[in-house]
């Protein structure tokens, strides 16, 4: 994330002259809605230390060792399938295994290259689809979608097991900056908008809906473990509203079950459907974008007026 | 080629003089458009009897945004529309900035203007399409008389992605760069409850000669539009009133077309040939035969079409019939270009855009005359909606379409 590089940078500027506000100045013209219900960073409440991330963080990466150890079971079958020449059973495995990975985004900054070879795109690949370095999951849905071949899968099924299995024996040691995992209560909502809704991520199985309700689901579980110390300084209400803007999406996901508990492919929905589901994930990203500030683990930044430069 | 088939009887002529038109639903008269692109030294009050973007010049830039309300209930989709309104007060007011300060969460401004926000001519128009009175909202009662969902004519070639909507937004400024703040702080402040559909950008050319700006078929388009100074000429011509429901007195009916311009093919075409389609001299404006932009076409004295086609675009457009005089439209277009379709041709045209108290009996019957024209060739509309804009707001506190809602 290059906005983590800039915040860095920024923090290491830092001066205690407190936090909070511009000062009098927002009375001159105070934003309207939803700005009016934003919360600044209440006075009365200790700042938040990287040391308070220490039992959230364990928390999250207790929960992605079991999704990990769960995808390595589904990439089994999903292997098991591809051997067998089974394309059904191969793009079913495929996209439970797809779903889990999308499931533990708040980690992928932690996860190194492992991350590029279990979920890496040809996108930034000179020769895309063709490049040898496109392996993991796309490339094992180009082969099962685009190609409707298993032979092409077969392969770079066999490197995704192991490369999961590293993964899993990785997480334990693996650290989760603090900054960053509270940046991912918006940042993971912002990918699926970026990757999954625009169709760049799983163009050939049009799984973005699927992966975007996994992400919706990963995205609860870092708000949960981030809950005791959001209570505390939420005066303005940010982590309700979130709560209740990924409600809402994740109702209007379920509404688009088909009978099977399976979600349609995005690029055949209808108009309606897709801007329902664009915004109100877009929805959720504007109200999750409240949390990270409220619990910034960052010693304070100087106050700053909130008008631009001649203040 | 409907075009060959008139060139024989309507070649001979020679000349013309003259400048204008447009292309599109063409109506007719005069007025604003010529001075194209203003600049208002002071804010364009967002309160009023009538909402601003209509009558008001048009400036030089254009967005127009179409939405679908995807509030879960009538009260949210009615906070929707509050906020609307009352970012749209402060942005077309000018005003400082909020750009954020350490523990403030997100930037509450984009920042694009700088820390002090000029009005720079910006008017935010908001109008409903017909989908907004379906049964999600409970709204059915309330429908304006004459609101339906935009006609599919003859010669259009719509694009599903780009045609309706629940709401339109038009932002009119003397710059994009002001129209794109307001663009992004209205979305911003209404995520989750409207959904963007689709938009398109619009641009007038600079007034490099006098009258009307020219579009990009290269003829000025424009002069024929109603006076706007005339306020009783607005009241028949422009705002709905009789056998409307009570909230939407004021009010009246946008409609929005997208219309591609084959501009590499027409410009594969003689100009006496683009002027006997359009019925101007492509210089000066005049209609063909006459000196001068503001000219009258006199079709009395030329019964026949040996001056201008009977079918050239602005004679079908505005004929001069008792008849026809009270089917005129405010044309307030703008130009659009973006991009390239496969097969390398340059996409663009014209976002035609135009008020009337009643779309039947004005805009479509105009579209109606102009079925077939020889012009169809060359022009292609692939989107657009119907759209009623409402009444402007009272005072400070009022919203658009708040009557809606009582």
């Amino acid at each position: 994330m290059l906005r983590l590089a800039a915040l860095a940078a920024a923090a290491a500027a830092v001066a205690l002259a407190g936090c909070g506000g511009g000062g009098g100045d927002h009375a001159a013209s105070p934003p309207a809605q939803p700005y009016s219900k934003r919360s600044t960073a209440p006075g009365a409440v200790a700042r938040v230390t990287p040391a308070d991330y220490r039992r959230p963080i364990a928390e999250y990466k207790r929960y992605v060792h079991r999704q990990l150890a769960a995808l390595l079971g589904e990439v089994g079958v999903l292997r098991a399938a591809i051997a067998r020449h089974d394309l059904a059973a191969a793009r079913a495995a495929w996209l439970k295994a797809d779903a889990r990975y999308e499931a533990i985004g708040a980690a992928y900054g932690a996860f190194g290259d492992l991350d590029a070879a279990i979920n890496g795109r040809h996108a930034g690949l000179a020769g895309g689809v063709r490049s040898p370095d496109f392996t993991g999951l796309h490339r094992i849905e180009l082969a099962l979608w685009q190609q409707r071949s298993t032979r092409e899968a077969a392969a770079p099924a066999g490197d995704l097991t192991r490369a999961v299995a590293r993964l899993r024996a990785k997480v334990v040691t693996m650290e989760i900056d603090p900054l960053e995992y509270s940046l991912r209560a918006h940042e993971v909502l912002e990918d699926g908008i970026h990757l999954q809704l625009s169709g760049q991520a799983s163009p050939w199985s049009g799984a973005a809906l699927v992966a975007l309700r996994a992400e919706v689901k990963g995205t609860k579980v870092v708000l949960r473990t981030l809950e005791p110390m959001l209570v505390r300084r939420d005066a303005g209400g940010a982590l309700p509203q979130a709560r209740r803007a990924l409600r809402r999406l994740s109702v209007a996901l379920d509404r688009l079950e088909r009978a099977d508990g399976s979600l349609p492919r995005w690029d055949r929905l209808g108009q309606r459907d897709r801007e329902l589901v664009d915004g109100l994930t877009a929805g959720a990203a504007e109200q999750l974008a409240y949390v990270p500030e409220l619990i910034d683990p960052r010693p304070a930044r100087p106050a700053q007026r909130s008008f631009g430069d001649d203040g | 080629m409907r075009r060959r088939a008139f060139l024989g009887s309507a070649a001979a002529l020679g000349a013309g003089a003259a400048i204008d038109r447009v292309l599109g639903a063409g109506g007719a008269a005069p007025a604003r458009a010529a001075d194209a692109p203003v600049v208002a030294a002071k804010p364009i009050p967002f309160e009023g009897a009538h909402q601003a973007g209509i009558l008001t010049p048009a400036p030089a830039h254009a967005i127009f945004a179409a939405f679908d309300a995807i509030a879960p209930s009538q009260a949210e989709l009615a906070t929707a529309l509050q906020t609307l309104s009352d970012r749209a007060r402060r942005l077309t007011s000018g005003y400082e900035a909020l750009l954020g300060a350490p523990g403030e969460g997100p930037t509450p401004d984009s920042g694009i203007l700088g820390p002090r926000a000029a009005a720079d001519g910006l008017t935010v128009t908001i109008a409903f399409g017909a989908s907004l009175f379906d049964e999600r909202y409970g709204l059915n009662a309330h429908k304006p008389r004459a609101l339906k969902p935009m006609t599919t004519f003859p010669d259009d070639a719509l694009v599903a992605e780009e045609c309706h909507g629940d709401l339109l937004v038009q932002l009119c400024a003397n710059s994009e760069q002001t129209l794109l703040n307001a663009l992004r702080d209205l979305m911003r402040a209404t995520r989750g409850s409207l959904a963007p559909r689709w938009k398109i950008e619009g641009f007038l050319a600079g007034s490099r000669d006098p009258g009307a700006p020219r579009n990009l078929l290269g003829f000025k388009d424009g002069t024929a539009n109603p006076d706007t100074r005339d306020p009783r000429l607005m009241d028949s011509l422009i705002w709905a009133g009789g056998g409307e429901p009570a909230w939407a007195a004021g009010g009246t009916y946008q409609v929005v077309r997208i219309i591609r311009n084959r501009v590499e093919f027409w410009d594969r075409v003689a100009r006496s040939e683009q002027e006997l389609m359009i019925g101007r001299e492509k210089s000066t404006g005049a209609p063909l035969g006459r000196a001068k932009e503001l000219d009258d076409p006199d079709y009395a004295s030329d019964p026949k079409g040996a001056r201008i086609p009977m079918d050239a675009h602005i004679r079908l457009a505005r004929p001069y019939t008792p008849a026809s005089e009270s089917s005129r439209i405010l044309r307030r277009g703008y130009s659009y270009s973006r991009g390239l379709d496969l097969s390398g041709q340059l996409d663009m045209g014209l976002v035609f855009c135009c008020f009337q108290a009643d779309v039947e009996k004005q805009f479509e019957v105009v579209q109606k005359r102009l079925a077939g024209e020889p012009l169809v060739d060359y022009v292609v509309p692939t989107g657009g909606g119907y759209f009623f804009a409402p009444p402007g707001a009272r005072d400070g506190q009022d919203w658009i379409g708040s009557g809606l809602f009582v």
